[in-house]
């Protein structure tokens, strides 16, 4: 009894999201169905699926961008929805997958607008701001072009910039929709190691839908894989990364190739 | 579904049965064949040359709509296109207007090609600021609601300008069906069979826009010349009717809704089922419009009643209508100019704004420069409207900025929120309801009906998942709304459509020194107020989605961001009327030369809005003096062309 007490405790502090049953209806439609997950603090965790398999709508789920229709989600341990606005965008920060807009702003007013849970509406803009903004520029390495215009930038860069206005925002945890979706090989390589280096190094969560199960591999330290709205297999890289359950996740028949060097086998269709 | 079928059905038995009850009131039916083959009585030739032609005119002209309308929201892959939502039946009136003003001998004989005339620009405008979006079904609603509301306002200034001999313009503008001959239904038939033709030569490549330009344009279809086909045969429509008709509104949203409502889902079919649908429709509409007035005496235009009925089917629709988010493609200029600089330019400006409100005059003869002694006498007459104008133009060009970052759409102008046009809907109200109306009542009702306006808005605004250009829509269904009302209520031709007109045109000789000090001290309060919400303004340019994340209360901060340019733009359209394009020009002039942050981009939006509206004055008081021009109709005319620069830019 007490043992069991001791571990649902531990699970919460290490983790940083868990959802309970979560099932999600849209016009009728199920989207979700008993989703049950644990996202464990400080690691980088991707959700893979095929197209319309719900791995978007849980992600917006977590990020209270939209309100699940059954279950809970819990952060740290606590419900999400027991969090004030401030509060959770201070603990949690989302980015959506359509960044068209902002674009002519420059990206320290950008960036700025990460701090916007910590002064508020009509608080003053602190140093303390300009020092947060600053170092999320520099980590995102983006300050080389701080004045420039959003609209101007390529897409690589403009990814940065955003995910530097998360890093400003200072958030434990930050969630990803297809950062990589436009971008070209070396764009989505320079942007996954620079999200693996933000979470591994500054202590951060992370949770991103991404679309290739190989980029997934290579740069997450957990997957969690969506098919029909159900979650159909969860674990490292190296446990998802097998014919039996690639088969299972994408519906279509895969196998894999050890790659020299690598930890994980790369997946290929037959 | 069923429900929809069973409607239709009593749609058609009703509207044979109350022109049965009128027409055999006037005439029994056993005497018809006689009648048909020599009419002698003068109850036989009443309903051969009066009735029979009217119902045909009915059936024809509301096919002709059903069509028009049909054509346009497939074209535009919009279920709430229709000639009227688009301003094209407007462009039309205005046309005639124009041309029984100064060309009186043209428009004899050849009205239809006047209203086709007018159609055509209408059209075209609105097509032109839309093709940058590429069509994009709130930007076209919006363009054609300002080339709507302008052409109303420019048609109604002329009326009132030029006295009673409009006054049985305005009465045709109405959409009075009565008919003398049978010269109308000829021509409409004619004009229906033609474009039923064209329509079905056109059908197919119609049909594959559908899929969206690109494969369209795949599939080897050539673009332009569809769009122009289409657009040709859907304005054409619309202008004959306006031309042998007047002004009918929302037969084709109704007419096309009420096909999709009975389950009917492939293009072609709603097309050909469309005009049978408008048909029966105003027909119906026609009808009742008779058997009401058979029974009280009174008679309405049988264009108030489709506005009546149109008006609330559009708002049923906007759930349906699917939103794009415009990027703005930004080929602005990356240089910023620092807010400072532009408060200097305010205040060099401000000598001479005072010199021409104060020291220079029109004398009817030329030009003259008053003596020190002169202005002294003149400035309490001169500086209540200079202040309120003022104040009204920098209260309107906040409201449209804000609205402009709010819903990141760049044709969002004050209008949208609807008050304006809530304001004028009461104002109506007002007018029908009390016969003795006063201007206290009048006020009254006009506030009532702005307040209730943008308690619907705010309602839409604080669903947090409501797309910011559905709540753009919200406000432009209660302001077309509330022109059609406006329009059909001054065709009823007393007293009261001047009330109306004066209404619509905005003075600013009504402007005492307490209004004006009162307008000043709220530009002032509201723009303080907007400098609380610039954070919030600076975010939600980003999207909801990101300004949620970052802990922005959405629906509370929407609702207190309208509800204060609610108040804004209440109280300047009872200065300038509804008109308000310095709400729409100054904020994009501001961009353009700099001030793009959320603050630098309001303040600048303020003192150059305040600024136009202050020349807007001395123009509409001087120009044309001794008369005195509407200002709201000034500032629209200084406006128009910068909306024709818009158009022309690439």
């Amino acid at each position: 009894m007490f043992e069991a007490l001791k571990a649902t405790a531990v699970d919460e502090i290490n983790n940083a999201f868990g959802s309970k049953n979560v099932g999600l209806v849209i016009d009728g439609k199920p989207i979700l169905r008993e989703v049950n997950l644990l996202f464990p603090a400080g690691e980088v965790v991707a959700l893979v699926g095929h197209n319309g398999s719900g791995k978007s709508s849980l992600l917006k789920i977590l990020g209270r961008q939209i309100a699940p229709t059954h279950g809970t989600i819990t952060f740290g341990g606590i419900d999400i929805e027991q969090y004030n606005s401030a509060t959770f965008a201070r603990s949690v920060a989302y980015l959506p997958q359509d960044i068209s807009s902002g674009s002519d702003m420059t990206i320290r007013e950008l960036v700025n607008c990460g701090r916007y849970p910590w002064h508020g509406a009509l608080g003053r803009f602190s140093d303390l701001d300009r020092r947060m903004v600053q170092s999320a520029m520099a980590a995102t390495h983006v300050e080389q072009f701080s004045e420039r215009v959003v609209g101007t930038l390529s897409g690589g860069e403009r990814q940065r910039a955003w995910i530097a206005m998360l890093i400003a925002q200072d958030a434990r945890c930050l969630l990803l929709d297809e950062p990589t979706a436009a971008l070209d090989i070396a764009h989505q390589v320079d942007v996954l190691s620079m999200v693996r280096r933000l979470a591994h190094e500054g202590g951060r969560s992370v949770v991103i839908v991404l679309h290739d199960i190989n980029m997934a591999a290579r740069f997450c330290d957990r997957i969690h894989a969506l098919r029909g709205g159900r979650v159909v297999a969860s674990g490292t890289p190296r446990q998802i990364v097998q014919p039996d359950t690639l088969n299972e996740i994408y519906g279509v028949p895969m196998n894999v190739v050890d790659a020299p060097g690598q930890i994980c086998p790369l997946a290929y269709v037959e | 579904m069923r429900v929809a079928w069973l409607v239709s059905g009593g749609s058609v038995l009703t509207a044979t049965a109350l022109f049965f009850l009128v027409a055999t009131q006037q005439l029994p039916l056993s005497d018809w064949p006689r009648a048909w083959s020599e009419a002698r009585t003068i109850n036989e030739i009443i309903l051969v040359y009066g009735m029979l032609p009217r119902a045909a005119v009915a059936i024809l002209a509301g096919a002709a709509l059903g069509l028009s309308g049909a054509l346009l929201q497939q074209l535009l892959r919009n279920p709430i296109a229709d000639p009227s939502t688009l301003g094209i039946s407007a462009g039309a009136q205005l046309a005639i207007v124009i041309a029984t003003l100064f060309y009186p001998d043209v428009v004899d004989g050849s009205r239809t090609s006047v209203a086709l005339f007018g159609a055509g620009v209408a059209a075209a405008i609105v097509f032109a600021l839309g093709w940058r979006a590429s069509f994009e079904p709130v930007t076209m609603i919006v363009s054609g609601l300002l080339v709507g509301v302008t052409s109303a306002a420019v048609s109604a200034a002329l009326t009132l300008a030029q006295g009673e001999y409009l006054m049985s313009l305005v009465t045709w503008n109405g959409g009075s069906l009565s008919q003398q001959d049978w010269a109308v239904t000829n021509a409409l038939s004619v004009e229906l069979f033609v474009a039923s033709a064209l329509t079905a030569l056109l059908i197919r490549p119609l049909l594959l826009l559908g899929l969206g330009d690109s494969s369209a344009r795949s599939l080897g279809v050539n673009l332009k010349g569809v769009r122009l086909g289409v657009a040709t045969i859907a304005t054409m429509l619309a202008g004959v009717v306006a031309a042998n008709v007047g002004l009918i509104s929302f037969v084709g949203l109704a007419a096309a809704a009420f096909v999709r409502g009975c389950g009917v889902r492939r293009g072609w079919a709603i097309i050909s089922l469309s005009p049978l649908a408008g048909g029966i429709f105003l027909w119906l509409c026609d009808g009742l419009v008779q058997a009401v007035a058979g029974v009280t005496g009174e008679t309405f235009p049988t264009g108030s009643i489709t506005a009546l009925v149109g008006g609330p089917i559009l708002l049923w629709l906007l759930p349906k209508v699917r939103t794009l988010s415009v990027s703005a493609q930004s080929n602005r200029p990356a240089v910023r100019v620092p807010l400072s600089k532009g408060i200097m330019v305010f205040f060099a400006l401000l000598p001479i704004i005072v010199a021409f409100a104060y020291f220079l005059a029109n004398t009817g003869q030329g030009w003259v420069f008053l003596s020190l002694s002169d202005a002294a006498d003149l400035a309490p007459l001169r500086w209540p409207r200079l202040i309120a104008a003022a104040g009204a133009g920098g209260l309107l060009a906040l409201t449209g900025a804000i609205l402009q970052r709010l819903t990141g759409n760049p044709m969002a102008s004050p209008e949208v929120i609807g008050v304006s046009g809530g304001a004028g809907l009461g104002f109506a109200a007002a007018l029908s309801l009390v016969p003795t109306a006063g201007p206290y009542t009048l006020v009254i009702g006009a506030a009532t009906g702005g307040f209730c306006a943008m308690v619907a808005v705010l309602a839409f605004a604080l669903r947090q998942n409501m797309p910011a250009g559905k709540l753009l829509l919200t406000g432009i269904a209660v302001s077309s709304l509330s022109s059609s009302v406006l329009a059909v209520l001054m065709a009823a031709g007393d007293q009261r459509a001047w009330q109306i007109l004066a209404w619509i045109g905005g003075t600013a000789s009504a402007a005492t020194p307490a209004t004006a000090i009162f307008l000043a001290l709220l530009a002032v309060s509201v723009l303080g107020l907007a400098m609380t919400m610039i954070r919030w303004l600076t975010l939600f340019p980003l999207g909801i989605p990101t300004a949620k994340s970052l802990g922005v209360p959405v629906g509370v901060s929407r609702a207190l961001i309208l509800a204060l340019c609610g108040l804004a733009t209440g109280a300047a359209s009872v200065l300038v009327g509804p008109l308000s394009f310095v709400g729409l020009i100054a904020p994009h002039i501001a961009i353009r030369a700099g001030f793009i942050t959320a603050r630098d981009h309001l303040v600048a939006s303020f003192l150059l809005g305040s600024i136009i509206m202050a020349f807007a004055d001395f123009g509409s008081r001087t120009l044309t003096f001794p008369y005195e021009l509407p200002l709201g109709l000034f500032a629209a005319m200084v406006g128009a062309p910068y909306l024709v620069w818009l158009v022309g830019r690439r």
